[in-house]
């Protein structure tokens, strides 16, 4: 039980923070399919100044390097993301065309750079930084409550950051003037435009925003699951995202729900398989039960899931 | 705007008015235009590298058998190559048609590789596995593949219809599911042990005849592209021409007004989701069971999602699709070639893949660009012959 949350949490919060990033971006009413590419871009970006920095020489401070990277995973899917804002925003662009353009970019930008920085470097052409692990901590105390407790056990360093930045992006999302615009502009960007907010700009600093937490949850993903960056980080979580953000029918708290129900159904499945000793096979079977799941749950609880109203829609000043 | 402007509109512009011509001839223009600005850019980025970036075109239409390469192998030559970029092609047009027929109905089909991968596995595993004649083989895997694919495709669109669950994220759920359960079946009973991929299918169900020999060359011959080109004929007249076609297009374009004009939505969405299912199993036979004759277990594979792009670039109109199909393929096929001549990461022709869809997706812009255009050049040449003398104070 205890691994199960464990390892539930480490694989939920990450995928949480980037479904909030998807919440900003699609609820400013620009459709984000490039999540995947977003979280990618800045997980690359986050381990190539680390291993800029250290030469691939972890050992001593490992965390401090943590940190770097998380930092500048943020910066760059942030600055990735300028360029869906930009053709979202600015060129008018079909928004589905341009996520899936960026996620085509930014799997061969990145995959051609890690080669081209490891040969710079070390002189051979490996598509994979290799970062080192993310320390673990325990809350003294709080562990010691029966299962609840687990949730305070061998929590990663990045799990109380995601929690930090999840609660100042729901207070930024539901409780500030930025906010409520940034909602209404996915609802009724002329309503927005009349009352004298600017909806290019709440538009494209949404999309950075969106790029920006993608990024974390990004190099979170990059740790947790190789502890190395490689091309093998697009395996589909961006997407994944999207159908968390989705099933939480676009709210953050829902979202938090749906992505526990990932996390932890997909630990339980690893555990499952684990423990009846089954051949590695069977593990794939186990790896449907999330999906399985997802799906039933979501014939209950789909009848008032319900899209922003102007989600997709290029803003035209004129149009009425 | 009172400054003594001669005139608002740049060179530029009027050029760009010009070239892109009427309103009509816009269609074909402007994405013309955006393939010739994003060469421009992929000549900007083959530069950097220190190349010539003419020769690097040329390199991939040779690598595509467009053009004649220099020297060739034993047994290949020109049309080897061409037909081997067809045979890549064949399960593009069908996927990207796939994703066509869904969005004119409002639905977006991400499941295409999902969609795929069950019809090119239960293909494989009645049809590929078995010792049927050729005769009795491709007719049943061509079947086989439109009813597995049409089925997943119908699930989503029932999901949708019944419980109201974003096709989105049931397809994506779907692909999950489907990629695992694959993967466990394959790894159980059907794996290769040498090549850790499932076991190959029989020749005779397969959909490319292998190294068919045609005078001196050995081709490789794509029985699918045959049927995949009138498919996209019968994709045009379906929603162009009949009653069908039209409801799924006015469920498309809005719900409520195609369920007050008496359209059954749902029966629409249901309908358009098995179309565009049956037209991923045709893909997905031509790829599985055609471009390649084994499937990798855990993997899903990228055509699927290349297939939205390559129908939005093709303006989801069936015909377009042919030639976007075309064009990425030529470069995505030809990019292995234009690698080891040129001396270019691979990865570089992926980013003209990216390059492309990107000023193409700003097609929409350039559209209103040279309308604003047209318009502030229509104004002025009227104001300029009412009475302000060289382009004059605009109200």
């Amino acid at each position: 039980m205890n691994t199960i949350i464990i390892d539930g949490l480490a694989f939920a919060l990450p995928l949480f923070i980037i479904a909030i990033g998807g919440i900003f971006s699609e609820r400013s009413g620009v459709t984000n399919l490039a999540l995947e590419g977003f979280l990618g871009f800045g997980a690359f970006v986050g381990a190539a100044v680390v291993t800029a920095i250290t030469g691939g020489a972890f050992a001593g401070h490992e965390t401090q390097m943590f940190l770097w990277a998380l930092l500048f995973s943020v910066i760059g899917g942030a600055v990735f993301a300028l360029l869906h804002a930009l053709l979202c925003v600015k060129f008018k662009a079909n928004q589905v065309i341009s996520g899936v353009v960026i996620n085509i970019l930014a799997t061969a930008l990145t995959t051609f750079f890690t080669s081209q920085i490891n040969t710079a470097l070390f002189g051979k052409p490996t598509n994979k930084f290799v970062l080192g692990v993310c320390d673990k901590f325990t809350v003294p105390g709080l562990s010691k409550i029966p299962v609840l407790g687990s949730v305070f056990t061998d929590m990663y360093y990045f799990e109380p950051v995601i929690i930090v930045v999840a609660l100042a992006a729901s207070y930024v999302l539901y409780k500030s003037r930025f906010g409520l615009r940034l909602r209404a502009c996915g609802e009724n960007p002329h309503a927005v435009d009349a009352a004298g907010g600017n909806v290019a700009r709440i538009r494209f600093f949404a999309v950075m925003i969106s790029g920006a937490l993608a990024g974390l949850g990004g190099i979170c993903f990059a740790y947790v699951i190789s502890a190395s960056f490689s091309p093998s980080i697009y395996a589909g979580y961006g997407f994944l995202a999207i159908a968390a953000m989705i099933f939480g029918n676009w709210k953050i708290g829902p979202t938090l729900g749906a992505c526990l129900l990932f996390g932890l159904a997909r630990a339980a499945g690893y555990k499952l398989a684990q423990s009846l000793g089954l051949a590695s096979a069977f593990s794939d079977l186990f790896m449907i039960f999330p999906y399985i799941l997802t799906l039933l749950l979501l014939m209950f609880f789909s009848k008032t899931n319900r899209a922003p109203r102007a989600l997709g829609e290029i803003y035209d000043k004129g149009k009425r | 705007m009172n400054e003594k402007k001669k005139s608002a509109v740049s060179p530029f512009g009027r050029g760009l008015v010009k070239l892109l011509g009427s309103e009509r001839r816009q269609n074909i223009s402007i994405p013309l235009f955006a393939i010739l600005l994003s060469l421009i850019a992929c000549a900007i980025v083959v530069a950097l590298f220190g190349k010539n970036p003419l020769t690097t075109l040329v390199c991939f239409l040779q690598g595509s058998g467009v053009l004649p390469k220099p020297e060739y192998a034993a047994h290949a030559g020109q049309l080897s190559d061409f037909m081997s970029m067809i045979n890549a092609l064949t399960p593009m047009i069908f996927a990207a048609l796939a994703v066509a027929v869904a969005l004119k109905t409002g639905l977006f089909n991400i499941g295409v590789s999902g969609q795929m991968l069950a019809a090119g596995f239960i293909a494989s595993v009645v049809v590929g596995y078995s010792n049927l004649p050729m005769a009795a083989a491709i007719p049943l895997v061509l079947v086989l593949g439109v009813a597995v694919g049409g089925a997943v495709g119908a699930l989503i669109g029932f999901l949708k219809h019944r419980f109201n669950i974003n096709e989105v994220v049931s397809s994506i759920m779907l692909n999950y599911i489907l990629e695992y359960l694959i993967s466990f079946f394959i790894n159980q009973y059907y794996i290769n042990m040498v090549s850790r991929q499932s076991n190959p299918v029989s020749v005779a169900s397969r959909l490319t005849l292998m190294g068919v020999s045609v005078g001196d060359l050995r081709l490789d011959l794509p029985l699918g592209i045959l049927l995949a080109v009138p498919t996209a004929f019968l994709m045009r007249f379906l929603l162009d021409r009949t009653r069908l076609g039209f409801e799924l297009k006015v469920v498309g374009l809005n719900r409520r007004a195609a369920k007050y004009a008496g359209i059954n939505v749902g029966r629409s969405m249901v309908l358009s989701m098995l179309i565009s299912g049956a037209l991923a199993g045709l893909a997905g036979v031509t790829y599985y069971l055609g471009t390649f004759n084994s499937i990798q277990p855990r993997v899903l594979t990228s055509v699927g999602f290349d297939s939205i792009a390559v129908c939005l670039l093709g303006n989801s109109n069936p015909v377009g699709i042919l030639f976007s199909s075309l064009l990425i393929t030529i470069i995505s096929k030809g990019g292995n070639y234009m690698s080891s001549i040129m001396n270019i990461p691979q990865e570089i022709s992926q980013v003209l893949t990216g390059l492309i869809l990107l000023f193409s997706a700003c097609g929409a812009y350039i559209r209103y660009y040279a309308a604003h255009a047209r318009e502030q050049l229509a104004e002025e040449s009227r104001t300029a012959g009412s009475s302000a003398p060289e382009g004059g104070e605009r109200v």
